[in-house]
């Protein structure tokens, strides 16, 4: 995020593109409603017509993948209209007058075909938003998740730079983080192409820095992405070591996954259940779980906050940090010599340049927000205040194109995941706590009422699902939050494993898996054969 | 930063005797709080707007005929305010004993929620269980409401609305709200249904906000005959991106709840089902206790840590031997601390020499 | 004519000020009870939690939530038409489904009865007769009145009558040839103060809401006439509705505000229709609407119809109740003058004061100063009932000696009886007995006494009545409409309650009169709003005045609770 948590309760205007916030994220649900109890007013963008819709003053229901269509006719209107902000696009962008010249060919009417929503709406979207004081996008990954996911962010971007919503309290380009240190992970270097602290293991300067550091040679290419590398499983790749990751319910395209993980010859998985994934190892080890082990997080707005132990290990569980630097010091590796996680945070914040200014004991109370570049400095809860990394925000040119798959006479309907309030991911510990079944008893397949005689279907019977990839059996759910044509099912319940249906294309860069669209065809089936 | 307004000038009033500074907008009851006077109120959470509804919270100010709610009224130059003259105390102690009288009497565990103790420790305070203003007691329990998190114990429900208001002001689902009127009132959902069939997202805030015990945490009392003390360790929510700070409570080597930290950064006291309720998975049965590999017959055997270890490192070692240092992969966390991944990616990059790393970021 | 649909419903009302009440008598009426779906389809109308507005319909005693209820009879037992023959008339006519309702208005002419829009007034005996509301009894002194002084006129609520008695004149020589500030200082030069019940200074009122930063700002006319034995208001809409819509006029005129809302108490379905005939009218010969006499300012009335709630009388809980929040008071500061309805600035003034408003701007400020006795200026309007000859609503002077009007003007008590107790302010300033009845109705010299004159209800209590059973009655009433939000006041009134009716607290007197006194004590010192702080001087002065009678009550009761043990 661009911005704090805390400017969530002060824009004047809000537009939620993909992100189910009431479900996903609710506590920061909480900030948004409570701008909307002060006076504020609502966009919201999404196929489902999800809990923020219900608050919205203007909600647009648009087709799946569609992002791109509907932001760029909406920076269509704000061009036309003069809404833009000149004075911020000439002191802190590059690139502004071409992509100006470029949105003119696509008004509100020519989204219309595409995204399904009537013209008019765009352009109410686009007008409230234009001349909001304090303009803030929030989106999740219902915008990342598609082929075009990069596309799609930087369409954010664009209608953010030319209305110079960025930089100042209630604004910003704000994507919330999914898992409770999915940041902290890549910001300690847990990414093919980044050493900690987003230092490109591309330059030579870092390649220097890193090489004297450890003392070793290092790697000068990117490395590849899980994608690739569970493509190339058996293949290039040979060995692997996951680390408390249920990849096989998470990620799409569950058959071509497992069939990865299987053909390798070696695969160790650390955890704290014997998951899905788990059992298909040569070796699990056992992890300490949250409440049994210390340590750094960072939240969603690069917040670094502790994390504590409670209670003893569960047997002979040990922290991750501990099995990966014992399996380090069987291998001979220098460097693994660490009694105690605040050893280890205390390295990473030496050689990051995010955290640098950080320590143990400075994060004790959670008060800093990266970047903090040095000792002493008060951390940094808005970025772009001055100016923007590389110096000037930069707009790109954006096409609008179709999702890898669209819908056929032998896949009729779309199909979009995500996840619901009460379970979360792979329910390794929403469905291990007591009470949560109460609440989500099954995974159903969310389908619009009117659309259920066409598919001969029953509200509470069973179907099923079929896409290019494979079929699951699922219960049926009528429900008004699903459009006419559009379901939607989680991917949460291993024994409706959605993810079997999902992984129609990739985006090319980030090589995110397009799970927000498949095309399926469903149809009933009879629930005998379900209920063995 | 607290950045300082010019036009806000300090002030100067008097409590008890005492000059003391305050901000212009600051309540007569935040100034008397942070000057360490313990002016009780139970209809007060400093998350909510003020209600002004307990009156225990009462104070004289000089020039008022009548004792001023201290929490609705803000102080203003000069103003002379004094928080415990024997008429105050004795207005309380009247106010709580009619308290005491509407409720049936328990003694409320600790586990019950956050706030909990608040009524009994000014029941204590006050000496005011006395058995005087005996009559009819008000609100009914709703024993019928079978959901696994929030018990609906009405009849320790004194009406201060905090719970709706948590739910209105925080959360802003409006899920709950006040039914008929005067004694009679009631805290209920639409149409008097329970809470599954309502708004409420279980949440769990109007349990901790309410100062009686009436709303109770069912999974952390269904531990209250568990040995020992309750204690609480801070740390953060293991679920979404969102960062919210909890106090895990824990009974021996048992964690038996989670409180929200009120002072949190990222929730300031708010919290959602999942970290609120679903904290147990830590200690279930299915938790890997001991290293496995995998057998000559194909299963998984449990193992110990040495053996472990050795075989993963030896399985590293053929693949890097036979297909080079870029045939090894690393998947970390996005669910461990920074630690675990910062470990993972120099496993990789310092051990191996190779980039390949990645975290679940992309799924 | 085809049943209204929901959404026809919803569209009539979404484009109006304050939507929710009247949204709700319309699917109340409609469907003869609120349903559940019409809550529903209310709250994704408007986007009111549905919650909460299920918790804000169950609080009004008016909207019913089973089949029919909307339709059934209404039979007050308030205190005076117990004296007549509530209690009973109510028994016979339960098995039609009819429902007790809190004192009503209708004391000079009781017992006030409503089936659906009907007003009716009923007796012991079971017959309930359709005749016209009384109008005030002739003024039987030499006083010159000043709210009343044309109410007697035949058809005085046809707008033609109303001109031809120089009615609008005032609203037309203002916006001709005053300023608003000359408007103000008119009014604060006459001394007029709120005839409501507080009693703060008009003129002041309506100059801090002309100051008062934001816009729109607003009049609103509380014609919430709740409290016990009063029923003035009532007479003054029923007989002179143009005097209440001149003086909001002229508030506007004086204040800049461009809309106006009378919030009129559920009980008076008369004065619903004569105001609304009234609005009518004067939109049509330009008093009110787009531009008031052409003059470019805006300026519109809403009638809102209340539903039964005592406690929206209070202005905080009215402005919530109009905005259609659940009706508990609001906190004080800020006042309605800065951040009244929707937060904005707003003039909240009772019927009275409006229409008194009107004639003082036509008639000058001395010559409303000069209605009063002695050095007290104008008049005020007491409502007068009970056991007495001639009750009704009477102008008086100020500073009209209160014996002259009981026993002079209104004929004394019965033929052999006594006065034994009389009620201040209707319920809310306890009883007054012998010597102390001696007294001026004026604020200083209630002040005085530490009594008050309130909204003018003053309930005649003679000696055939046992003062234990009037007691507890009024206390039925405070803990009928206490409105929970204070705790004082939501326990101590039921606890009042109980021990005035003999089914709990101590069997000794001492016991009882410590708890009965600390509760009234802490109530009238701590509670948030005005029923809370009155609620007790009911027990306070039964106490005071009735120490025999209450000591024989506590020695019955115990008597009472020993034969039920045994």
């Amino acid at each position: 995020m661009s911005n704090p948590l805390a400017d969530m309760e002060k824009p004047d205007v809000i537009f939620c593109i993909g992100t189910n916030m009431t479900e996903c994220h609710p506590v920061a649900a909480t900030r948004l409603k409570r701008a909307l109890a002060r006076g504020a007013k609502m966009i919201v963008a999404d196929p489902r017509q999800i809990g923020l819709s219900d608050l919205a003053d203007i909600y647009l229901p648009i087709r799946v993948g569609s992002d791109v269509a509907l932001l760029l006719a909406m920076a269509h209107v704000i061009e036309r209209d003069n809404l833009t902000d000149p004075d911020f696009m000439a002191a802190r962008t590059v690139g502004g007058e071409q992509f100006l010249q470029h949105v003119r060919q696509f008004p509100p009417e020519w989204a219309e075909r595409i995204t399904g929503v009537p013209a008019k709406d765009i352009e109410a979207a686009a007008l409230l938003y234009g001349n909001a004081e304090r303009g803030a996008i929030y989106y999740t990954l219902g915008v990342t998740e598609h082929i075009c996911g990069v596309e799609n962010v930087q369409s954010i971007c664009n209608l953010a730079l030319m209305t110079g919503n960025v930089g100042r309290e209630g604004t910003g380009i704000n994507p919330m983080r999914g898992q409770n240190n999915v940041q902290g992970a890549g910001d300690s270097g847990a990414l093919p192409n980044n050493y900690p602290g987003f230092q490109p293991v591309t330059d030579p300067q870092f390649q220097n820095k890193f090489r004297q550091l450890w003392g070793t040679t290092v790697d000068i290419e990117k490395g590849m992405t899980k994608v690739t590398a569970l493509g190339r499983a058996g293949d290039q790749i040979r060995a692997m070591l996951i680390d408390g990751e249920n990849t096989l319910i998470t990620d799409a395209d569950r058959h071509h996954c497992e069939q990865a993980l299987k053909s390798l010859d070696h695969l160790v998985v650390i955890d704290i259940f014997l998951t899905d994934t788990a059992q298909l190892a040569d070796v699990v080890f056992p992890a300490t779980a949250w409440g049994e082990t210390d340590g750094a997080c960072t939240n969603t707005e690069r917040r670094v906050q502790r994390l504590r132990a409670a209670v003893p290990p569960s047997g002979e569980a040990k922290p991750d940090w501990w099995i990966v630097c014992e399996l380090a010091k069987r291998l001979g590796f220098d460097g693994f010599d660490f009694d105690s996680p605040n050893q280890i945070f205390n390295e990473l914040c030496d050689v990051s340049a995010t955290y640098h200014g950080l320590d143990w004991d400075r994060i004790e109370h959670g008060a800093y927000q990266w970047p903090v570049p040095e000792k002493g400095h008060p951390g940094t809860p808005r970025l772009h205040e001055k100016e923007f990394p590389n110096g000037r925000g930069v707009f790109k040119i954006i096409e609008y194109r179709d999702p890898a798959e669209t819908v056929s006479a032998e896949f009729p309907l779309w199909l979009t995941t995500g996840r619901r309030l009460q379970s979360y991911h792979s329910r390794t510990q929403t469905g291990r706590s007591r009470g949560i079944d109460f609440l989500l008893p099954e995974e159903v397949l969310e389908v619009h009422p009117e659309d259920l005689e066409r598919w001969g279907l029953r509200d509470g019977g069973w179907c099923r699902v079929t896409s290019p990839r494979g079929s699951v059996e699922i219960k049926v759910k009528a429900t008004r939050r699903s459009p006419r044509g559009t379901v939607f099912a989680s991917f949460s319940f291993s024994n409706v494993p959605v993810n079997v249906l999902t992984g129609s294309g990739y985006d090319p860069i980030t090589e995110t898996a397009e799970v927000k669209v498949s095309v399926v065809r469903i149809e009933p089936c009879d629930s005998s054969s379900i209920t063995v | 930063m607290i950045m300082s307004n010019p036009d806000r000038k300090l002030q100067k009033m008097v409590i008890d005797g005492v000059e003391i500074d305050y901000t212009p907008g600051e309540t007569i009851y935040q100034i008397a709080d942070r000057s360490g006077k313990h002016i009780p109120t139970l209809c007060n959470d400093p998350r909510l707007e003020p209600f002004g509804g307990c009156r225990l919270c009462v104070v004289e100010v000089d020039g008022s005929s009548n004792p001023v709610a201290s929490c609705t009224t803000k102080a203003t130059p000069g103003m002379v305010v004094r928080t415990n003259t024997d008429c105050l105390e004795e207005y309380r102690r009247v106010l709580l004993e009619l308290l005491v009288s509407e409720n049936r009497e328990i003694d409320v565990d600790t586990l019950r929620g956050y706030a909990s103790q608040e009524f009994a420790e000014l029941v204590d305070r006050y000496d005011a269980r006395s058995g005087r203003f005996v009559g009819v007691r008000s609100g009914r329990s709703r024993t019928d409401d079978d959901n696994p998190f929030i018990l609906r114990d009405y009849d320790l429900c004194i009406s201060c609305y905090r719970c709706v208001r948590v739910c209105a002001e925080r959360e802003g689902d409006y899920a709950i709200s006040v039914m008929n009127r005067g004694f009679r009132t009631q805290i209920t959902t639409e149409f008097e249904g329970l809470l599954a069939d309502s708004a409420c997202t279980f949440c769990g805030q109007c349990i901790q906000t309410c100062p009686t015990g009436a709303l109770a945490d069912r999974k952390a009392i269904s531990a209250a005959e568990l040995q020992g003390a309750v204690e609480k360790t801070r740390t953060v929510c293991p679920y979404c991106g969102v960062g919210c700070s909890v106090d895990i409570l824990t009974k021996g080597d048992t964690i038996v709840g989670v409180h929200p930290a009120m002072d949190g950064p990222a929730n300031l006291g708010a919290l959602c089902v999942k970290g609120q309720f679903a904290f147990d998975f830590v200690q279930h049965q299915d938790r890997l206790s001991a290293p496995l590999v995998r057998g000559e017959d194909g299963e998984l055997h449990e193992t110990d840590w040495d053996t472990a270890l050795d075989r993963a490192a030896a399985g590293f070692s053929d693949v890097v031997a036979n297909h080079g240092r870029h045939s090894v992969y690393a998947v970390a966390s996005g669910r461990a601390p920074n630690e675990a991944a910062y470990i993972l990616q120099k496993f990789m990059r310092a051990g191996w020499g190779t980039n390949h790393i990645d975290n679940c970021s992309r799924a | 004519m085809a049943v209204a649909t929901d959404r026809e419903l919803l569209e009539r009302w979404r484009s109006e000020p304050a939507p929710l009440l009247p949204l709700l008598h319309a699917f109340h009426e409609r469907d003869g009870f609120v349903t559940e779906d019409a809550l529903r389809a209310i709250s994704r109308g408007l986007r009111t939690p549905l919650a909460d507005l299920f918790g804000t319909v169950t609080f009004y005693h008016h909207l019913a939530r089973e089949p029919g209820g909307a339709g059934a009879a209404r039979v007050c037992t308030g205190l005076i038409c117990r004296l007549n023959g509530a209690v009973e008339l109510l028994e016979r006519m339960r098995a039609e489904g009819a429902k007790a309702m809190p004192c009503s208005g209708g004391c000079d002419d009781p017992v006030h009865v409503l089936v659906g829009d009907d007003v009716l007034v009923g007796t012991a005996a079971g017959t309930l007769e359709r005749r016209p509301a009384l109008l005030p009894p002739l003024n039987p002194g030499d006083s010159r009145e000043c709210v009343f002084s044309h109410i007697r006129t035949d058809d005085r609520a046809r707008i033609d009558v109303y001109e031809d008695t120089g009615g609008y004149e005032a609203l037309k020589n203002a916006v001709r040839d005053l300023t608003p500030q000359q408007v103000i200082e008119i009014i604060a030069a006459s001394g007029l103060n709120g005839r409501g019940g507080a009693g703060f200074h008009t003129g002041t009122k309506w100059k801090l809401v002309a100051e008062a930063p934001g816009e729109p700002k607003t009049i609103v006319c509380n014609a919430d006439e709740g409290e016990p034995g009063c029923f003035k208001d009532r007479v003054v809409m029923d007989y002179d509705p143009h005097a209440v819509i001149e003086g909001m006029a002229l508030a506007a005129y004086a204040t800049g505000a461009t809309r106006g809302f009378i919030y009129l108490r559920y009980e008076y379905p008369r004065a619903l229709v004569i105001l609304e005939n009234a609005i009518a009218e004067a939109r049509q010969a330009g008093y009110l609407g787009e531009s008031v006499l052409g003059t470019g300012s805006r300026f519109e009335i809403y009638v809102r119809r209340g539903a039964g709630a005592y406690i929206c009388g209070e202005e905080g809980a009215l402005l919530n109740s109009l905005e259609g929040r659940h009706p508990f008071p609001r906190n004080r500061p800020p006042f309605p003058v800065t951040r009244g309805y929707e937060n904005k600035p707003t003039v909240v003034n009772n019927v009275e004061t409006l229409a008194a408003a009107a004639h003082i701007v036509r008639n000058g400020a001395d010559w409303y100063q000069s209605l009063g006795i002695g050095h007290h200026a104008g008049t005020k309007i007491v409502s007068l009932s009970g056991d007495i000859q001639r009750p009704g609503n009477y102008e008086v002077p100020l500073g009209f000696p209160l014996r002259t009007l009981l026993d002079d003007w209104a004929g004394g008590a019965r033929p052999r009886r006594a006065i034994q107790a009389v009620t201040m302010a209707g319920l809310s300033g306890g009883f007054l007995v012998g010597s102390h009845l001696d007294i001026t109705l004026d604020e200083p010299s209630l002040r005085s006494r530490g009594l008050f004159l309130g909204a003018g209800g003053i309930m005649v209590f003679d000696d055939s009545r046992d003062m234990i059973e009037m007691a507890h009655a009024a206390m039925e009433f405070f803990v009928a409409e206490s409105c929970g939000k204070c705790f004082p006041c939501r326990i101590g009134t039921q606890r009042l309650e109980e021990r005035l009716a003999g089914r709990a607290g101590p069997s000794d007197l001492g016991p009882w009169l410590d708890e009965v006194n600390d509760i009234g004590r802490t109530m009238k010192a701590i509670s948030a709003c005005g029923l809370g702080t009155a609620a007790p001087l009911i027990s306070e002065s039964l106490v005071k005045y009735f120490p025999e009678q209450v000591e024989r009550h506590v020695r019955r009761s115990r008597d009472e609770t020993a034969t039920l043990k045994r």
